[in-house]
């Protein structure tokens, strides 16, 4: 009998999964210890996650080992946890931005964040399938994945860190539901195990006179 | 130097994905695959220059091809084409299954970029689409570009099929079999002069 057969099949969800990586967090662990910065900005990357989450259907945090794995549940619909998890997203940049100014440079918080939908098996502190993968793959995109996208923007216009990004499916729920984003193609892209072209988004807010973007966070 | 200012071009788009690039990183491994891939670029390219293309973007395991006039696209796809079923166990690029192609026609930007030269606009997007429905060996021509086509490869082309597309609407397009017989048997028009 294989040890699967014991286990009962998990319950399968449609939720918001939001992966979080923090920005050369093992050069910084690297160079200024482990102990004394790298698990203390975890502990407060995780706190932050939790504020700003729990209040919104936040369901699941896996650590990645150099981030989070998240994901955003609504009983009303799973559409309005794509809603949720994107405005804890946001709010987590936010507070980041603030923490930022009032630590040393050596503990600042940089992020890079990617907000997929889909179903997902629900296994103990922990979520399976293909969409925590696509979630993945949406957080990988960097500059260099650019010149072999069709319909690119330009790789210097892509940001370096503080950015959100969201696949189609997430994309078709802000342009529908939700007023205060707007929503940039950067371009058509193939993703690691995944058939064809997937058009990938970036998330940002709409009025740029008063947020994160024009203070060179977002 | 800065780079040329983007012109507004009327384009012929042609996207090719190679059949089963999963299954061969399975079966022989990456580094394989890396040396084929490599092999195919190069030879890709050297069609593409000879065949008169403006531009060719090479994407994974596929790439995105430009090309002025209509004249030149489909000796370029079917001498592609033929890399793999001329060459079966001879090279390694005999390794590949085959190919999928889609060719549209369509008004795009074209520009410089500080990758190398490149296409934009939304026909490029059907372009990388029609491909998505390619059947290995086929190539899916929009109805834009077949029109622009000499008439012995239109009469070729399978039945009208519609398909929406996101921002552009419904997109008529018509499927071309590269080959149904042995390359030995290939017709005379499908072989290079």
């Amino acid at each position: 009998m294989a040890a699967s057969d014991a286990e009962p099949m998990p319950e399968v969800v449609t939720e918001a999964i939001v992966v979080i990586d923090l920005v050369e967090s093992t050069l910084t662990s690297n160079l200024f210890g482990w102990y004394a910065v790298g698990r203390q900005s975890l502990r407060d990357l995780r706190t932050l996650i939790g504020e700003v989450g729990n209040i919104r259907g936040l369901r699941c945090v896996r650590s990645t080992g150099d981030g989070y794995l998240l994901t955003f549940y609504d009983p009303q619909s799973a559409e309005m946890a794509a809603i949720g998890a994107v405005e804890a997203v946001f709010e987590l940049l936010s507070r980041i931005f603030v923490r930022n100014q009032e630590v040393s440079e050596a503990r600042a918080l940089n992020l890079r964040c990617a907000v997929h939908l889909g179903e997902v098996d629900v296994v103990p502190n922990d979520r399976e399938g293909p969409h925590i993968s696509m979630a993945f793959r949406l957080e990988e995109i960097s500059r260099a994945s650019l010149p072999t996208a069709l319909n690119p923007i330009p790789p210097e216009q892509f940001p370096l860190q503080n950015y959100v990004l969201c696949s189609e499916e997430v994309a078709g729920i802000l342009s529908r539901r939700a007023t205060h984003w707007e929503l940039a193609s950067i371009g058509l892209l193939k993703l690691k195990g995944f058939p064809g072209w997937r058009e990938v988004f970036r998330v940002l807010p709409e009025d740029t006179s008063d947020d994160l973007s024009t203070r060179g966070v977002l | 130097m800065e780079a040329p200012a983007p012109l507004r071009k009327s384009l012929a788009l042609v996207c090719c994905d190679i059949v089963g690039s999963t299954r061969l990183i399975a079966r022989v491994g990456d580094l394989v695959v890396a040396t084929v891939l490599r092999e195919f670029r190069e030879q890709v390219g050297r069609l593409a220059k000879e065949n008169h293309c403006l531009m060719i973007k090479f994407l994974g395991d596929g790439f995105l091809a430009a090309f002025e006039n209509m004249n030149d696209v489909m000796p370029f796809i079917i001498s592609i084409e033929s890399l793999s079923l001329l060459s079966q166990n001879t090279t390694l690029i005999g390794q590949l299954e085959g190919f999928y192609f889609s060719l549209h026609y369509g008004n795009v930007l074209y520009i410089e970029t500080s990758y190398g030269s490149d296409v934009l606009g939304e026909d490029v997007n059907v372009a990388a689409h029609l491909s998505e429905i390619a059947q290995p060996n086929e190539a899916v021509i929009s109805q834009a570009a077949l029109e622009r086509m000499p008439a012995d490869y239109q009469a070729l082309a399978g039945a009208i099929e519609v398909r929406p597309f996101k921002r552009v609407g419904d997109v008529k397009f018509r499927r071309v079999k590269l080959f149904e017989c042995h390359p030995n048997r290939m017709p005379a028009w499908f072989r290079r002069p």
